[in-house]
Parts: C-alpha cells; sequence; structure tokens
C-alpha cells in the first residue's frame, strides 16, 4: 500500500509540475540542499545540522533554496500539507526559489477528504495551514502557464523513507 | 463606468477579442471534462450527483444562515478573531476605512476578492487617502490599467501581451518584450515586494467560511493571498454571507469541484485554512449581505447562492465568447452576474447585458453547483426587461395568428426583392430568408396522404401535428416533411386549426403576459382531441411546452393543469419516429437528391436542458444507413437565440461563425439540424458567406428519401 501512495503522489505532484525524490535520512536531505546551493535555508525544527533557520523576512527573501516539513502528503492530487502558524516558516515555503519540502513516507495519505479530516481534528494546526500543489504559478497574462510568481518556480517534495517518526 | 452601449460596441469590433476567448473557452472545455471525468471515476459518482449532494448543502446551510454566521462568529472571535455583519456596500466600506484610520493604515495590500470589486473598495479607499495594491497579477494589471475584470477567475483575460508590456513598462519603468510572458511574469515579483513589505494591512476574500472552527478558506495559484496574510499586521476579509459551510467535510467537497471547474485544476497550487486571528495581529472578518437576504427570500433567485465564483458559466457561454465579460456582465460576469447584479448593484446596470443571452443553457449543464441559470435569467427579464418600440411591436403581431400570418404573405410577395437587397451593415452577414407564398398547412391540406411503408405502433394511430409558426410560415417543407414521416408510418394526421404559437418568443422576450395569452391559445387548440399524441418538429416548442409553461402557469393552478396535460402529450418528432412511429431500420436508405455526407447540428437547449444527447444522428443514421461525419461542438449554440440575433446582432454573427467554421471544417454536404430557429440562422449564414453545403430540418432530410 505505501509505495502505491507514494507511486501516486510522486505523479500528481508531477502533473503540477512538481518533482519528487526519495531520501534515507535527514543528513543525505541535507546533502542534497547544500549541493543545490552552499547556504540553504530551513524552517525551524527541523534536524538539518548545518543549515540556518533564519529570523526575518529579509534574511529568506529570494534564496535560491529553501527546505521546510509536511504534516502530511496527499496522493490523489500531490499535495504537502504546510501547518505554519508562525509567519517565518512560510516565508521560507513562499519567498525562496526552489523549495523542498520533507515529508515522511508513513505520512502520505491516499485523499483529499482523509487530509481534511486530519486538518479538522487539529485546532492548532488549523491555525494557518496550507495545501501546496506544485511550484507558484499564473496564467494571467494571456493564459500563458508561468511557474514561479510570488512564490517558488520550483517544488520538490523529499519523501523520507526508513525513519520512523 | 462606460456605458454599457459603449462597453458592448468596443467589445463587438474588437476580433483579437472573440479569438483570444475562443481558444480558452475551447481549451478549458476539455481539461475540464478530463478533470470531471477522473473525479467521477474515483469517486464513484456522477458530475450530477456531486453537484447536486453539494448544492443541497448550499441550500440548506442558506435556511439557517443566521444559525451558521452565529456559529462562525463564535468560533472565530474565540480564535482572536472580529466578525462584522453589514448590510450594505457602503457599511463595508466605511467599517474598513475606520479601521484604517484608526490604525493609521496607509497601505493595504489586496489578494484577489470579487466582494471587494463589487462594493469598489479600490476607488473608496483612495478616496480617503489611502493606497490600494492589488496583488494578484491579473488584478494588478487591471489596476494599472483602470479596468475592471472581465471574468470572475481569469480577472484580466482580454488584455493582450502587448497592452500588458505596456502597462508594466510604465509602472516599472523599463522596457518589455511582449512575447517574453516569463519576464513581465517575474517582474511583478520584485515590483510587488515592497507593497507587501510595507502595507500595514492585507485583504483577502474567502472562498468558504467553515462554521464548525471559524476557519476560512482560500484558494489562489499565485501566493500572493499568504503573502498578504502573513506581512501586514491587519488582516481585512471581505466575504458575502453565501460563502458559509458547516463543516470541513463541506468544505473540502467544495475543493473538489472549485478548482475542476475554475481552471480545470484538480487543485489549485495554494489553498490555505486560517482560524483566527494570529498571535500579535489582527484579523477582522467582514460578511457582506448587500442583496444576498433578498435573493434568499426570492423563491426563484434563492439557488444562484450556491455559486462558488467558478466562472464555468462564462467559460461555455457563446456570447461571452463573442464580447467577453465587459459587455456580458457589469461587476460579476458570466451568467451569474446577469442573475446576481440586480441584487447587488440594481436592475439598471444588468439590463444591457440581461439582453445577450442566448438561452442555450450551456450554463446549466457544466454549473458544479447546479443553479438553473437559464431559467433565472429569463425570471429577471421579465421583471426588468425594457424591449425597444419595434421589438414589442413586432411580438405583438407575432401573438396574433391572423396578424402573423398576414405579415408572413405581405413578406412572401416582398421576399424575392428582399433577398437582393442589401441589409444594413449590422445583419450583412445574413441573407433574409425565401419566404414561400403556401405555407405547410396549405401545402399539406393539397397534396394526397403518403402511403405508409411499414406496420408501426403508429398505424392507424390519430396524431395531432403541430407545426409550430416558424415551421409553418417559413420551413414548410420541414412540415411536410414532418406529416410525411409520421404517415409513412401508418399514423393519420390532423393539424388542429388554430394551431399558432406557444409564446415561446415573448417568453423569451421577457414579455409573461403576451406569452401566457399565447400559451392559452395553443393549450385550447391542442385540447381538441384528448388523448390524441401530438408531435412537433419544433424540438424549442416542445422543451417550452414542458419547461415553460409550468413556470408561465406558477400562480394559476387551473391553468397550470391544463398546460401539463398538453405538454404531457407533445412529442419531439424525432423522439417520436424512434419509439411509437418506429419505421425499420434502413427504411428512408433510398436514392436522394441530398448528399449523404452530412453532420448533425444539435439544438443546444436539447443537449444542455433537455439531455437529448445524439437523438437526432441515431435516428438519421438508423433510417438512411449512413453515419454522419464529425462536427466539432456539434451542441453549442448556433447563434439564433430568439430576438438576440436581432437585437444584438454582433452576438448572433460571432456564435454562427463560431459554428459555420465547425462545418466547414467538416466538409459535408449538407448541415441537418433540429430546431427551425437554427435551420434559419444557419442557412442565413452559410447563404449570405456563399457556402456551398445544404441546411435542412433533418424532417426535410429523411422525407426526400421516402418513396
Amino acid at each position: 500500500m505505501l509505495p502505491n501512495l507514494a507511486a501516486n503522489f510522486a505523479a500528481a505532484l508531477q502533473a503540477a509540475q512538481g518533482e519528487t525524490c526519495h531520501f534515507d535520512s535527514w543528513t543525505s536531505l541535507a546533502d542534497f540542499a547544500c549541493e543545490l546551493d552552499p547556504q540553504p535555508v530551513a524552517r525551524r525544527g527541523i534536524p538539518l545540522s548545518g543549515i540556518e533557520a533564519p529570523r526575518s523576512v529579509e534574511a529568506i527573501a529570494d534564496r535560491p533554496v529553501g527546505v521546510t516539513q509536511a504534516a502530511l502528503a496527499v496522493a490523489e492530487t500531490g499535495s504537502l500539507l504546510l501547518v505554519e502558524p508562525d509567519p517565518l516558516d512560510r516565508y521560507v515555503s513562499l519567498l525562496t526559489r526552489h523549495l523542498i519540502v520533507a515529508v515522511r513516507e508513513q505520512e502520505i495519505v491516499a485523499t483529499l477528504e482523509e487530509a481534511f479530516g486530519w486538518l479538522a481534528r487539529q485546532p492548532r494546526a488549523a491555525a494557518y495551514a496550507t495545501f501546496v500543489t506544485g511550484p507558484s504559478r499564473t496564467a494571467d497574462i494571456e493564459r500563458s502557464l508561468t511557474i514561479g510568481v510570488q512564490g517558488p518556480s520550483r517544488l520538490t517534495a523529499a519523501i523520507l523513507t526508513g525513519e520512523s517518526s | 463606468m462606460t456605458s454599457f452601449k459603449t462597453r458592448y460596441r468596443r467589445a463587438a469590433a474588437d476580433p483579437n477579442l472573440r479569438r483570444g476567448l475562443l481558444d480558452f473557452q475551447r481549451s478549458w472545455r476539455v481539461s475540464r471534462d478530463e478533470q470531471m471525468a477522473r473525479l467521477e471515476r474515483r469517486t464513484e459518482a456522477s458530475f450530477g450527483d456531486l453537484r447536486r449532494e453539494f448544492a443541497q448543502t448550499k441550500d440548506d446551510t442558506l435556511e439557517r444562515i443566521d444559525d451558521y454566521i452565529a456559529e462562525f462568529r463564535a468560533h472565530a472571535e474565540a480564535a482572536g478573531a472580529t466578525v462584522v455583519e453589514v448590510e450594505t456596500a457602503q457599511d463595508a466600506l466605511n467599517y474598513i476605512t475606520d479601521i484604517c484610520r484608526e490604525r493609521g493604515i496607509e497601505l493595504v495590500v489586496k489578494s484577489k476578492s470579487m466582494v471587494s470589486e463589487e462594493i469598489e473598495l479600490n476607488h473608496h479607499l483612495e478616496a480617503q487617502g489611502i493606497r490600494a495594491i492589488e496583488t494578484d497579477l491579473g488584478e494588478w494589471l487591471l489596476q494599472l490599467a483602470s479596468e475592471r475584470p472581465s471574468h470572475l477567475v481569469m480577472p484580466a483575460i482580454h488584455q493582450r501581451r502587448e497592452r500588458v508590456a505596456e502597462l508594466l513598462g510604465d509602472e516599472l519603468e523599463r522596457k518589455f518584450d511582449p512575447d517574453d510572458i516569463p519576464a513581465m511574469v517575474a517582474s511583478a515579483r520584485g515590483g510587488l515586494r515592497d507593497h507587501f513589505l510595507g502595507a500595514e494591512a492585507g485583504l483577502t476574500g474567502a472562498n468558504a467560511l467553515i462554521a464548525e472552527t471559524g476557519s476560512i478558506m482560500l484558494v489562489t495559484n499565485e501566493g500572493n493571498a499568504r503573502l498578504a496574510t502573513s506581512l501586514p499586521g491587519v488582516h481585512f476579509v471581505t466575504a458575502g454571507i453565501e460563502k458559509l459551510v458547516p463543516t470541513w467535510t463541506d468544505a473540502q467537497r467544495q475543493l473538489q469541484l472549485l478548482p475542476r471547474s475554475a481552471t480545470a485544476q484538480q487543485l489549485s497550487t495554494y489553498t490555505t485554512c486560517i482560524t483566527g486571528a494570529q498571535p500579535g495581529k489582527e484579523m477582522h472578518i467582514i460578511l457582506l449581505d448587500n442583496g444576498r437576504r433578498t435573493m434568499a427570500a426570492d423563491s426563484q433567485i434563492a439557488a444562484a447562492l450556491r455559486c462558488i465564483r467558478c466562472g464555468a458559466c462564462a467559460n461555455v457561454c457563446p456570447p461571452y465568447q463573442v464580447v467577453g465579460g465587459h459587455a456580458f456582465g457589469h461587476i460579476y460576469t458570466g451568467a451569474i452576474g446577469l442573475v446576481n447584479t440586480p441584487f447587488h448593484h440594481g436592475a439598471e446596470h444588468a439590463a444591457g447585458p440581461q439582453s445577450l443571452c442566448v438561452s442555450c443553457g450551456a450554463c446549466a449543464d457544466v454549473c458544479p453547483v447546479e443553479i438553473p441559470l437559464p431559467q433565472q435569467i429569463l425570471e429577471l427579464r421579465s421583471r426588468h426587461a425594457h424591449a425597444p418600440l419595434w421589438e414589442r411591436l413586432a411580438l405583438r403581431v407575432w401573438a396574433r395568428r391572423r396578424w402573423f400570418r398576414a405579415t408572413m404573405r405581405l413578406a412572401a410577395l416582398a421576399s424575392p426583392l428582399l433577398r437582393r437587397m442589401p441589409l444594413p451593415l449590422r445583419h450583412s452577414w445574413r441573407k433574409p430568408p425565401s419566404i414561400p407564398w403556401s405555407n405547410a398547412r396549405r401545402r399539406i391540406a393539397a397534396r394526397h396522404p403518403q402511403q405508409a411503408i411499414a406496420a408501426t405502433e403508429a398505424s392507424g394511430r390519430n396524431v395531432s401535428l403541430f407545426l409550430q409558426c416558424l415551421t409553418d410560415a417559413l420551413l414548410p417543407n420541414a412540415g411536410d416533411g414532418a406529416a410525411r414521416l409520421l404517415e409513412a408510418a401508418g399514423a393519420r394526421i390532423d393539424l388542429p386549426p388554430n394551431q399558432h404559437c406557444c409564446g415561446l418568443p415573448s417568453f423569451d422576450a421577457g414579455d409573461r403576459d403576451t406569452a401566457r395569452r399565447m400559451a392559452r391559445q395553443t393549450i385550447v387548440t391542442l385540447e381538441e382531441h384528448p388523448g390524441r399524441d401530438i408531435v412537433t418538429p419544433a424540438a424549442s416548442c416542445q422543451i417550452a411546452m414542458r419547461r415553460h409553461w409550468p413556470q408561465l402557469f406558477a400562480d394559476d393552478l387551473p391553468w397550470r393543469g391544463r398546460a401539463e396535460a398538453v405538454a404531457r402529450r407533445v412529442h419531439d418528432l424525432a423522439e417520436y419516429l424512434e419509439t411509437t412511429a418506429r419505421l425499420p431500420d434502413g427504411a428512408l436508405s433510398g436514392p436522394t437528391d441530398c448528399d449523404s455526407d452530412y453532420v448533425v447540428h444539435r439544438f443546444c437547449q436539447g443537449s444542455n436542458l433537455a439531455g437529448w444527447d445524439d437523438r437526432v444522428e441515431r435516428l438519421v443514421a438508423r433510417l438512411t444507413g449512413a453515419e454522419p461525419q464529425p462536427l466539432d461542438e456539434a451542441a453549442t449554440c448556433c447563434g439564433f437565440g430568439g430576438l438576440t440575433s436581432v437585437t444584438a446582432p454582433e452576438v448572433g454573427r460571432g456564435i454562427l461563425e463560431r459554428k459555420l467554421d465547425c462545418v466547414a471544417q467538416s466538409e459535408a454536404g449538407t448541415l441537418v439540424t433540429n430546431n427551425p430557429g437554427c435551420v434559419l440562422h444557419l442557412r442565413a449564414g452559410a447563404e449570405a458567406q456563399r457556402m456551398p453545403h445544404r441546411t435542412l430540418h433533418y424532417a426535410e432530410y429523411l422525407a426526400t428519401r421516402l418513396p
């Protein structure tokens, strides 16, 4: 069941112009981020050694790579649920150019119904929660799909395998 | 705002606009249908079931709206938000400006909100010395151009890239290449960033207000709503009271329908849920009435409050494709705009756009909350219509059988001359019909009956033929063909002597009194032989009798009963030829002077409102043994639209050209269709353009093959 969910998730996210990678540890995820950019930024509270979690919007805006973590992912839609009561966390997921979103493989749920069910039972998470499905986009100029407007132009879902919560 | 006439003329004179919207409508339809089909497969439920279920939720919520507002308020306020209910647009504006003044707010960044457009917030804030900056790219471009949205979801869909390059160039003081759209988009990121950083308040709408937790749900693709709700210290939410849903489950069901119907996405990029004020910040949720409670109390209109602002009704609307949302709408655009404008902005702003609707029913077919938009548009037309004098005179003549026939006689005499005379420029795309001296009734009475060619259930049965006014006067071959097909199936035909018109033209024009008078006349005429089947070759009339008559006599029970009893006996000819008068397969495969390569244009209301699908294709193919050629957009309106093609000839022409392009591409020799109005309109356009194909009613096409 699990590998199936991960594959479905990856396919749905790909349809929304996002990409998926698998990592067996936070360390390999950190290596991946640092290879893309020597100084990635991250949201607070995730175990990434050597990657800073800046404390101001200026320190985050337009940085090449940001790393955050999703509470869960939705296989049906390719969405990542970001619970971000702290605005600084939102700046990481919104103002960096390439966003990497870590999610544990066992936290992929099948449908949006399940994800909403989870959210409805988590009043604290619902303070500010966002389903992110692909990179930021617009089609406002002659309906031409253009990736990366206010938000990231590249989105990578980093599925963490082999680590239990 | 410029007058409707100016907006209409400007739009009608812009070929780029209709080309762009045509491309958009066509590609949207394909992607939207794919998305809906996937949803149907996954949920194992039909689109019809899914939308009915959610529409029921919306209706139930609206019935107890005050309870749900109270529940929402209690939870949102417990989470630190302030919830205010305001009655008018002015009340909403006052509240927002008061807060801005008290807090010293000078700059507000806005995420897209139709309610803020509805109350004309930007304009008002500016007058108070408060800057409001739109941060959705499309809305920002409109703000730079001092324009209004022309679509609910894609507000700047009418703007061309050259115009965008100019607007951005002026604002950002640099030069843009119109073909480098990514560069223009990227510039918006930089151009808007300082505004985000400097704003003291952010404003958003809400796609849903979730009562059980006091949460709001926001759906965007760019991410600007998240910025507008994160950087500034004050968050305003402007939303109509109809946005309430009871639970998270309901919000999720709305999400199943919204992005798929709006942008044909499974899910938009960002779906954000916010509950209450964030620590150290303020949240003001302004719930607007502005006519919504009046709508809710109006049994004919209440269903319009189910609207989730997806814009699908515009995405399939043929007149919208021709003139865009600045003409087809006021502030709210598309079919829903024709319905809610009288309540939010006054009837005077609705009358012009109202007159452009062709009643094709395409909007009702795709609406994800099953709003009976065509019915509501006609209802409002009857309340607010101000038809010009010539239109009222013409309908008055039409309403009287003798006057109508006398006029047609005169027209028949003048017809050869009229067909040679140039029409006024606005109508030059059509050729007046050839009007025969002898109408269908006379022709049928003068000939020998057609011999039966097979035994059917109709053999020996008496069948009344309701020819319909247009068929009788202008398409006698179709009327006679209908009679001969029924006789070929063994039926004995009678022509109820006083038959004339079901009242549809007056009904469409909003003149319900005249429509009722005509309907009564037809009902009395058709009551002569109770129990006898009545068959008509006019698809529009059968639908009018079944759908509009009950509406016409809603408050008159005795007449309603009579109307329904007659309407039940009225059959569409194509249906009757497949059932009771079913000739054997291949019965009409004999030689003919008509080409056997044909395409079928499906009468739009038959497909969109009555669910007829490929009824005519199946009938013709079964009887002749020849399958039709494929025709793109077979069920899209031809542009006749009752009087719309006369009062708004540019709309009639634009829709017709779309249809005739499809016909030309099929390279078929004959265009067959099932409604007299369509035959006349399609023929008038094809003749004016000297197209090589023939345009026939299927009754005529089939009857030429009778022995």
